[in-house]
């Protein structure tokens, strides 16, 4: 019965030797194609998209959407102060440097897994590569695409704490001198973003599955500063004399700031900060940025912030060098990551 | 019962993300390995930081992947389809959950509060308080990977900004801070004024068994409604 | 008896109803559930194991609501589709854990009864991760039957299957139902459902579209009328005999034979040879067109 029956359903075919082509229709796409770097952009705008969550559900936005707002909050709140007082809390270098590692490090850990653990987890990236693409386009891509979101968590808080101070300047020259100590923010920013994604998609790119992506940036990012700055401190008080204030860890414990209490605080002793205090901080990208910020030229205005680490002077170059062996690093994990397109 | 001998045998699996919680001892004992060269160096703020960051992390590590790595493929369903209670999946991996964060977080901590002061108070203070983060936390975690697929991140979003900016901005929120509450009950034997905890030891106990309680209870209610998120077919 | 009831079940998310006011019983024997994917089989099935909550409607299982009742697994097992079981254990170690979830007295030997009926002995020692998918169909089928469940679920069980493991599988699901079970499988594969089962719930867009033995499905749809491909040796003058005879709607010549639409299928069986010895036609060869359960189903979704 049914081969009879499968006869009679696909059409006529006549016995004949050879087979038959039936003629059904199917037409070729003649139209235009677009180029490789078209594809390239593509992949970096839907990636970009998805690192904040549009185009996908509700939950997919809590995240990227709460960090994006937090990183907000003491721009717009700073631009209320110096309009009410005149002076202001926050710098566009520094900006908040504890706010920003602590909420940097959590849109990290938790969207560049959405980036690239997904390709990976549903085996989506042979498709990918069936298209006139070359391996680096896709983590290229990838990449950018984070790049720009994190310079987008990172300027735009800059840019309102610009726009909300010169809405209350006066004069040009004011306003140009906000400028000015706008751009090299701007840029210390772009370090960070670059920096920071790298590193992070490069974890991430590591395993198919988010929640050990996750945890693995997350783990990565927070124990490095916070073996850092211990680290730090341990061996800038062992030059001190005396006992050092508690300082602010990023969670609970240690009064944040300066320091109380009728101790000498260590940050306004001399600078008596010994080689290793330097090298620690080396280990950190936190502080491997702010290292190669103050070797540029950046400076601490309220002395040290709970975030950063003191002038590295002579040890500057090393930081410098230190951040391209963080992104070196994270390159060479990359390339070699989707070098080899399996079943991953 | 049973299914703990079950969850424990998902950890054969999940050894491969104890392996953080691993990494994260080993970095305490290497902490402790460089002490002798700082003889200034107070080790109740070590204390601290390992406390309110290597634990939380292990925690949220451990927490959210007890229950929700076996939610994230699946395989739950193979759990969920036998008479056991929820309540009782729950708990099981929720036991599990704690002894794994003592074994590779508290114990640590009290390895390296006891190297560092060689024994005292301060040491037993902060592996109670270590304990009871362990439970705590993990009773959060656990909850929250019922509720979420991206458990991990939430949790963390959670570490990072409430405990660990809002609660030193907001005086009011050290009620509500499973860190505070644990530190509150280091502190109560340590009695250590750099633990910076706010919290006296009853209201830390009260509020944090509450907390546990709460949690584990919405984790309950929330597996029995367990919907799967299924392929259209 | 345990029987599967639902009554006007519906099952929505937001604006898209997957379920759309379904009501019958499942009863023991071999049930397929059929439908194209998206038809809404799996959310069915889900709500059956308990594991969705019907928007509005009753489901029962044996008289009780599978909805937050986990005790219902007592009479009921399920194996789900996805691909998902705990690979670094053995296939014994597995199907003895689940034993143990179900607080069975005996986990060991009921384990190993299961595993048997299966046939899976020889295999039961092997990590799950070294199994064949059909391996593997056939270790969660040993799971859910571990503790000699009234009721067995399965979706899409032959999924990703060679032939030889199908038929394994539908003689395996035959003889369970033997004993008395419910047995209710969904497919979107038809000469699957065709074959083993006696009767079918077909869903098409979330309704369902038709319930019973199919043949009699078939013969139910008498506004459509039935399809022969007949083959003889003058096809021309059969034709032509056929036309006059008012059980024919319709002959064409087709270069396979002569395609007879049929209003009155009995008649124009009974006819049919009458008519043939008394032109001295000689018959080859009479097939139903469209008695497959592809044509029902392709008629249902058309309509």
């Amino acid at each position: 019965m049914s081969a009879d029956s499968a006869e009679a359903r696909f059409g006529a075919a006549p016995r004949s030797a050879g087979g038959v082509i039936h003629d059904i229709g199917y037409r070729r796409y003649e139209g235009e194609r677009l180029s490789r770097g078209r594809i390239v952009l593509a992949l970096c705008w839907h990636s970009l998209r998805s690192a904040f969550g549009i185009g996908r559900g509700i939950k997919a936005k809590i995240v990227p959407v709460l960090t994006f707002a937090i990183m907000c909050l003491p721009a717009a709140v700073d631009a209320v102060i110096v309009a009410r007082t005149g002076t202001r809390q926050v710098s566009y270098d520094t900006y908040v440097p504890i706010l920003r590692i602590l909420v940097m490090t959590v849109f990290l850990a938790a969207q560049a897994p959405e980036l690239v653990s997904r390709d990976l987890r549903s085996h989506v990236l042979p498709l990918y590569f069936a298209r006139p693409i070359s391996r680096l386009d896709y983590p290229l891509a990838k990449l950018t695409a984070f790049v720009l979101a994190c310079l987008a968590m990172i300027e735009i808080p800059l840019l309102i704490l610009y726009l909300g101070t010169i809405a209350q300047a006066h004069g040009g020259s004011a306003i140009w001198a906000q400028t000015r100590a706008l751009i090299p923010g701007l840029l210390v920013g772009l370090m960070w973003s670059v920096l920071l994604a790298s590193i992070a998609i490069a974890i991430a790119s590591l395993t198919g599955r988010r929640a050990y992506a996750t945890g693995g940036i997350a783990i990565f990012f927070l124990l490095t500063f916070t073996l850092a700055r211990i680290l730090v401190h341990v061996a800038t008080q062992s030059a001190v004399v005396g006992p050092g204030p508690g300082p602010a860890g990023p969670k609970g414990g240690g009064p944040g700031g300066p320091p109380g209490g009728g101790s000498v605080p260590a940050h306004l002793i001399a600078p008596a900060v010994p080689a290793a205090a330097h090298l620690y901080a080396l280990i950190s990208p936190f502080t491997v940025l702010d290292g190669v910020r103050q070797w540029l030229g950046g400076t601490n205005p309220s002395g040290i912030q709970p975030g950063g680490i003191a002038n590295p002077g002579s040890y500057g170059p090393l930081f410098g060098v230190m951040l391209l062996v963080f992104l070196g690093a994270s390159l060479a994990i990359l390339v070699s990551r989707y070098r080899k397109v399996g079943i991953a | 019962m049973r299914i703990t001998f079950r969850a424990t045998m998902s950890r054969k699996r999940a050894l491969l993300f104890a392996i953080p919680a691993v990494l994260l001892l080993g970095i305490s004992g290497l902490l402790k390995a460089t002490q002798p060269a700082a003889t200034q160096w107070p080790p109740q703020f070590l204390g601290t930081f390992g406390f309110s960051v290597v634990l939380p992390l292990t925690a949220l590590i451990i927490g959210t992947s007890v229950l929700g790595a076996e939610i994230d493929d699946g395989s739950v369903i193979h759990l969920l389809a036998t008479p056991v209670r929820r309540s009782t999946v729950i708990f099981s991996k929720f036991a599990v959950a704690v002894g794994l964060t003592i074994a590779f977080a508290a114990v640590p901590e009290l390895l390296a509060g006891l190297i560092a002061t060689g024994g005292g108070k301060l040491a037993v203070g902060i592996f109670a308080g270590a304990v009871a983060a362990a439970v705590i936390y993990n009773a959060i975690f656990v909850m929250v990977s019922v509720l979420t697929t991206r458990a991990i991140a939430v949790g963390l979003l959670y570490l990072v900004v409430w405990e660990g900016l809002l609660v030193n901005l907001v005086s009011g929120a050290s009620e509500l801070s499973a860190g505070q509450y644990s530190l509150g009950i280091a502190n109560a034997i340590a009695g250590n004024p750099n633990l910076n905890a706010h919290l006296s030891l009853t209201t830390a106990v009260i509020m944090g068994a509450i907390v546990t309680a709460v949690t584990l209870l919405l984790a309950v209610r929330a597996l029995s409604a367990f919907s799967l998120k299924g392929d259209a077919a | 008896m345990t029987a599967i009831e639902l009554r006007n079940v519906s099952r929505w998310y937001g604006n898209v109803v997957a379920v759309n006011d379904i009501t019958m019983t499942i009863g023991p024997g071999v049930t397929g559930l059929l439908g194209p994917n998206g038809a809404g089989k799996s959310t069915l099935l889900h709500m059956m194991a308990g594991f969705l909550e019907p928007s509005r409607g009753e489901l029962t299982v044996g008289g009780r609501p599978s909805w937050r009742n986990p005790e219902i697994f007592r009479v009921l097992g399920l194996v789900p589709e996805r691909d998902s079981v705990y690979s670094f254990l053995t296939g014994a170690d597995f199907v003895r854990a689940t034993a143990r979830l179900h607080g069975l007295p005996d986990p060991d030997g009921a384990a190993r009864q299961a595993i048997g009926i299966v046939e899976l002995a020889d295999a039961q020692d092997r990590r799950i991760s070294t199994y064949s998918k059909g391996m593997r169909q056939r270790i969660k089928v040993a799971a859910a039957l571990v503790h000699d469940p009234a009721v067995l679920l399965l979706d899409e069980p032959f999924n990703g299957m060679d032939p030889r493991q199908r038929l394994q599988m539908m003689d395996l699901l035959d003889a369970l139902a033997h004993r008395g079970r419910a047995i209710l499988f969904s497919s979107h594969i038809l000469e699957e459902v065709e074959r083993i089962s006696g009767t079918i719930q077909v869903i098409v867009g979330g309704r369902l579209a038709a319930s019973g033995d199919f043949r009699a499905i078939r013969r139910l749809m008498t506004s459509r009328p039935h399809v022969f491909l007949v083959r003889s040796s003058d096809d021309r003058l059969l034709g032509s005999a056929l036309i006059g005879r008012p059980a024919v709607n319709g002959v064409e010549l087709t270069p396979r034979g002569l395609q007879v639409r049929a209003a009155d299928y009995g008649a124009f069986t009974r006819e049919l040879a009458g008519l043939t010895r008394q032109q001295g036609i000689r018959l080859r060869e009479l097939l139903p067109a469209d008695e497959s359960l592809e044509s029902v189903f392709a008629y249902l979704i058309a309509s």
